[in-house]
């Protein structure tokens, strides 16, 4: 819909269209229309998955239908609860630690040029390493408890904070700076008022996308070191023949993801209120 | 420190950027210029000639490369010296209120008086409705206003302006001059002020300097022969015409020098990009 009109071959009109004469008509229509987009395509996914199952599409030996989930036993027990109980304390133990770690070492070595020459190309070399790969040499150095599960969680959810907030930091526009050191700004002052304030929205990008990494991590965590929570439970199912078990468990798991991830969204939009939208598209 | 007679004193000051040492760049300099106590000068010149360097190193953002720039300040002030920006020079993350509020809060003064001095300069400017809103949603003169009355607020003795109204329409340029008047005229500070207009050099200053193409050196010093306090009629005075056309003159010469330069510029790039 476009404000243009070919009246005949040698004219062209620019007139208002629904958006410029009632903008507020057009925007409900607009947000009708996102939001149905928004649950009706992943809708129409389940419907078409419940179809495939009705229709014997898919093979129920191997999968579990969303009915099957939905109506599943397991999810009336306490035990289930129980499990996502304990996933969510090590994914949230693990997400913060590592975020606190992360923005301490990025605005350290955004800060300074000594401890970037230090640090950056042994991090560099470290984020790059797969860290499930990292179990053997957890669990060696933290035994079998929770430590090293949640410590892994931490270390992933680290590299992803410590790279955006350094970068956010340096990024800082120069322009900002100057003013507060034309005030003569001390080094704390200028850290206080400009360089950590500056930095916070491209932080808070950070946080979002290290939560949907927390949730990764937490059920690869979870699949090969734990007898408990949300990955134990998908592979239980697995090794008990039960496609059940293992599609409620991935079901929750996608369900604490978007909830995780919303959630940080949400509070940087609380606590940032004049930072421009966070533009960039939902991990997970 | 020697005594100095006046405010500010620019003896030899140069100013040379080099990336590495082989591509060196002199800004400016080698300048001389002594600015009394209570002076308003302008600089005009054309664009790279180094005036807003020099404010810089005044400010102390930047060491001259060679030569010397002293100031007589009372050691007594906390912020003597402060400055406005052409943009970037107010936190879009601090409300109008936070950001006049900003120099006081880096200088330390009490929090009671603090308050005090920011309602005032809130009132002066105009801003009171606006206290809690956040830059963004201002215009663009709003936020200048809040950047002026941000950098009056801590008492400067020396204020400078870096091309602060470049950004702005003409009407509002002009609203924003006729209002910088008023406050200067009332309580004279010292005040750079670097612009790219004749016109707004000639109503607000007391000296309009002009400076040549890079590097910078001063090619003309005149004083502004009309009286304080101005109006804004003045600019529609015939005798505010012809002393704008005299400076334009001078100016005009510098100005095709720097576009020969930087057309020769192009020449070479050319022939390197045939080469």
């Amino acid at each position: 819909m476009k404000g243009e009109v070919k009246t005949d071959s040698y004219s062209l009109s620019r007139v208002p269209t629904l958006a410029d004469t009632s903008p507020r008509k057009y925007n409900k229509r607009r947000r009708l229309i996102e939001t149905s987009l928004a649950f009706g395509v992943p809708g129409s996914l389940i419907v078409l998955w419940q179809l495939g199952f009705h229709y014997e599409w898919i093979d129920n030996r191997f999968y579990a239908s969303p009915w099957e989930i939905v109506s599943s036993k397991k999810l009336r027990e306490a035990e289930l609860w129980s499990e996502i109980w304990t996933s969510v304390q090590r994914m949230l133990k693990g997400f913060f630690a590592g975020s606190f770690l992360g923005v301490l070492l990025g605005v350290l070595m955004g800060v300074s040029r000594l401890f970037r020459a230090a640090f950056e190309s042994l991090l560099t070399a470290l984020y790059t390493v797969p860290k499930l790969a990292l179990i053997p040499v957890f669990v060696t150095l933290f035994g079998f408890g929770e430590l090293p599960r949640i410590a892994l969680i931490a270390v992933t959810v680290f590299f992803f904070v410590w790279i955006s907030t350094m970068s956010a930091i340096m990024g800082v526009e120069d322009g900002y700076r100057e003013a507060a050191l034309s005030f003569g700004a001390n080094k704390w002052q200028l850290f206080r008022h400009v360089l950590f304030p500056g930095a916070l929205p491209q932080i808070f990008v950070g946080l979002r996308i290290a939560a949907g990494v927390a949730v990764l991590m937490l059920i690869g965590v979870e699949l090969v070191l734990a007898s408990d929570g949300l990955g134990a439970l998908i592979e239980k199912g697995r090794t008990l023949f039960l496609p059940e078990l293992t599609y409620v468990g991935i079901a929750i798991s996608a369900l604490l993801g978007l909830s995780f991830t919303y959630l940080v969204k949400i509070l940087g939009r609380v606590l940032l209120p004049w930072a421009p939208e966070d533009q960039t598209p939902n991990q997970n | 420190m020697r005594k100095l007679s006046c405010k500010i004193e620019a003896r030899a000051v140069e100013k040379v950027f080099s990336a590495d040492s082989e591509d060196e760049v002199q800004a400016l300099g080698p300048l001389d210029l002594k600015v009394q106590d209570g002076e308003f000068v302008c600089l005009v010149g054309p664009s790279g000639c180094g005036k807003s360097t020099f404010l810089r190193i005044v400010a102390g953002l930047l060491n001259p490369t060679a030569g010397r720039v002293d100031i007589r300040i009372n050691p007594k002030n906390p912020t003597p010296i402060s400055m406005v920006f052409q943009d970037y020079g107010i936190y879009p993350w601090k409300t109008v209120e936070g950001n006049i509020r900003f120099g006081l809060e880096i200088s330390g003064i009490p929090k009671p008086r603090t308050k005090e001095i920011t309602d005032h300069w809130l009132e002066r400017m105009d801003l009171k409705a606006f206290a809690g809103s956040y830059p963004d949603t201002l215009s663009g003169g709003m936020r200048q206003r809040v950047a002026i009355a941000r950098a009056l607020a801590v008492e400067p003795e020396i204020l400078l302006m870096d091309e602060p109204f470049a950004a702005l329409d003409a009407q509002l340029r002009q609203l924003l001059q006729d209002e910088l008047l008023t406050i200067w005229q009332k309580d004279q500070r010292t005040v750079l002020f670097v612009t790219h207009s004749l016109e707004e050099a000639i109503v607000l200053g007391d000296r309009v300097i002009v400076m040549s193409a890079r590097p910078g050196k001063i090619v003309l010093d005149q004083k502004v022969p009309f009286e304080r306090p101005r109006l804004p009629e003045l600019r529609a005075q015939s005798d505010f015409n012809e002393f704008k056309n005299e400076l334009w003159l001078c100016l005009k010469g510098e100005v095709e020098n720097y576009l020969e330069r930087v057309n020769s510029v192009d020449d070479k790039i050319g022939t390197h990009d045939e080469g």
